[in-house]
């Protein structure tokens, strides 16, 4: 990491008092120094000042220790930053993303068991209800058929009590209209045993 | 304040003034700081503009993206051509590049520019070839940096020719440096020398023909800090890609096997 982080090279402060150094033998180089091959040059249209370079080496060590210290180091850091800033984001948004999904599976599985949960009771209360109206259908029709059969038997004694009443008035008429007829008792046994067979002769037998 | 502004001025007019009298003669070595200064004030004027921008989670500020931009492609550079080790250079050859840059762009408004000066551009040589040489002996030892200059192994029968091509290399190596310097020399200054010799053309008739050249001068200022950055990654990949590549003969062996 530290291979990454600096630039390999002289330490810091070596550069910091090599630069200025540099800076004014160039300078001192530029100012008193003359050679024939650098007049040369300079005549067929390379101009070179060793002074110039010199100078210019010790204004790149300086340089070189300033631009990595001040805007290098601190581009890095940031870029750094940001990169860690954003990898934690994803990384947190992927965790959110995991726990949604968890609480999305748990809440279709709850919702699948309330669902099953549901149907099997409205299954059981349809059941429920199923053998109440069974039972209830069975309770009234039994009910029923023997409020219809007391019905039924009451209605046939009332018939029988009826019928019987009016054989008894049909009887005792039949008596008084014959015996005005004939202005004699005919009230005897044997003549109301003469009408008994009379009506049975006559009478609709009943279904 | 008003002192302050005098004494730029004088300087800046007795800078011109030198390069003027000088033609290719180039600029006098106050001329060469003052203009390396206004290099400079501009550098930092950009990078401390950019470093304001540098507590927010995302750069906004329109110097701070630039310079974050020129950082990852110069650090893309460097780890493309070096290799995964080259970002720790990243720093060396950012330096180089902003600077050759915002020089050469200097230059695009002014009569001269650092890097139109011989004397400049080969300290910088200078400074990355010693770089180069720095990394290769602290990868490769003393001894391992300088063998790789005597070529592959060829018998004692043959130590004449080992000696030949050690020299050759040597030189070749202190060529760079010229290499390095004058192309960059000759691209700023021969530009500026072929602006005022189209502007001689144009005088008569009040149009500076020059003038258009400057698409070809601007794309020069991107080439020219391309060009050196690109050649000092070169140089520092080869002296030293060789642990990388034994490394990886040593992976590449039980394969063999």
């Amino acid at each position: 990491m530290s291979d990454q982080k600096q630039s390999s090279g002289l330490p810091a402060w070596v550069m910091y008092i090599l630069g200025p150094l540099f800076m004014v033998g160039g300078f001192w180089v530029s100012v008193n120094v003359t050679h024939g091959n650098i007049k040369s040059l300079e005549e067929q249209g390379i101009p070179l000042d060793p002074g110039k370079t010199l100078a210019v080496i010790g204004v790149f060590l300086i340089l070189f220790k300033v631009i990595e210290s001040f805007y290098i180091m601190p581009l890095r850091d940031a870029i750094g930053t940001r990169n860690s800033d954003l990898e934690s984001t994803f990384s947190e948004a992927e965790n959110l993303r995991t726990q949604m999904a968890d609480l999305k599976t748990d809440y279709e599985r709850r919702l699948a068991a309330t669902e099953a949960d549901a149907r099997e009771k409205i299954q059981a209360q349809i059941k429920e209800a199923q053998e109440l109206r069974k039972t209830l259908m069975g309770e009234a029709s039994a009910k029923a058929d023997e409020l219809v059969k007391r019905a039924q038997d009451e209605i046939a004694q009332e018939r029988d009590r009826a019928l019987a009443g009016i054989r008894l008035h049909v009887a005792n008429l039949t008596l008084q209209a014959t015996e005005k007829i004939l202005s004699e008792n005919m009230d005897n046994d044997r003549n109301r045993k003469l009408i008994d067979e009379f009506l049975d002769k006559v009478e609709v037998p009943t279904a | 304040m008003s002192g302050l502004l005098q004494t730029g001025l004088t300087l800046l007019a007795s800078a011109e003034e030198s390069h003027g009298e000088g033609g290719h003669h180039g600029t006098s070595f106050i001329g060469l700081f003052v203009y390396l200064g206004l290099t400079l004030l501009v550098l930092f004027v950009l990078l401390q503009s950019a470093k304001m921008g540098f507590k927010d989670r995302v750069f906004t500020r329109k110097t701070t993206s630039w310079f974050e931009q020129v950082y990852l492609f110069v650090e893309g550079m460097c780890v493309n051509i070096i290799g995964p080790h080259g970002r720790k250079y990243t720093p060396f050859i950012i330096t180089f590049w902003l600077v050759i840059f915002v020089s050469n762009a200097v230059g695009l408004f002014m009569a001269s520019t650092p890097t139109a000066d011989l004397g400049f551009n080969l300290g910088m040589a200078l400074i990355s070839i010693g770089y180069v040489q720095w990394e290769g002996i602290g990868t490769n030892g003393v001894f391992g940096h300088f063998k790789h200059f005597a070529g592959p192994k060829l018998g004692l029968a043959m130590i004449p020719i080992t000696l030949m091509i050690f020299v050759i290399e040597i030189i070749s190596e202190a060529i760079k440096n010229v290499s390095l310097s004058l192309r960059l020399f000759g691209n700023i200054e021969g530009g500026h020398l072929a602006v005022e010799a189209m502007n001689k053309l144009g005088e008569p008739f009040y149009i500076p023909i020059g003038f258009f050249l400057l698409p070809i001068k601007v794309l020069t200022v991107v080439v020219q800090a391309l060009i050196f950055t690109l050649l000092t990654c070169v140089y520092i990949s080869l002296v030293t890609h060789h642990e990388e590549e034994h490394h990886d003969e040593h992976a590449l062996e039980p394969t063999h096997a």
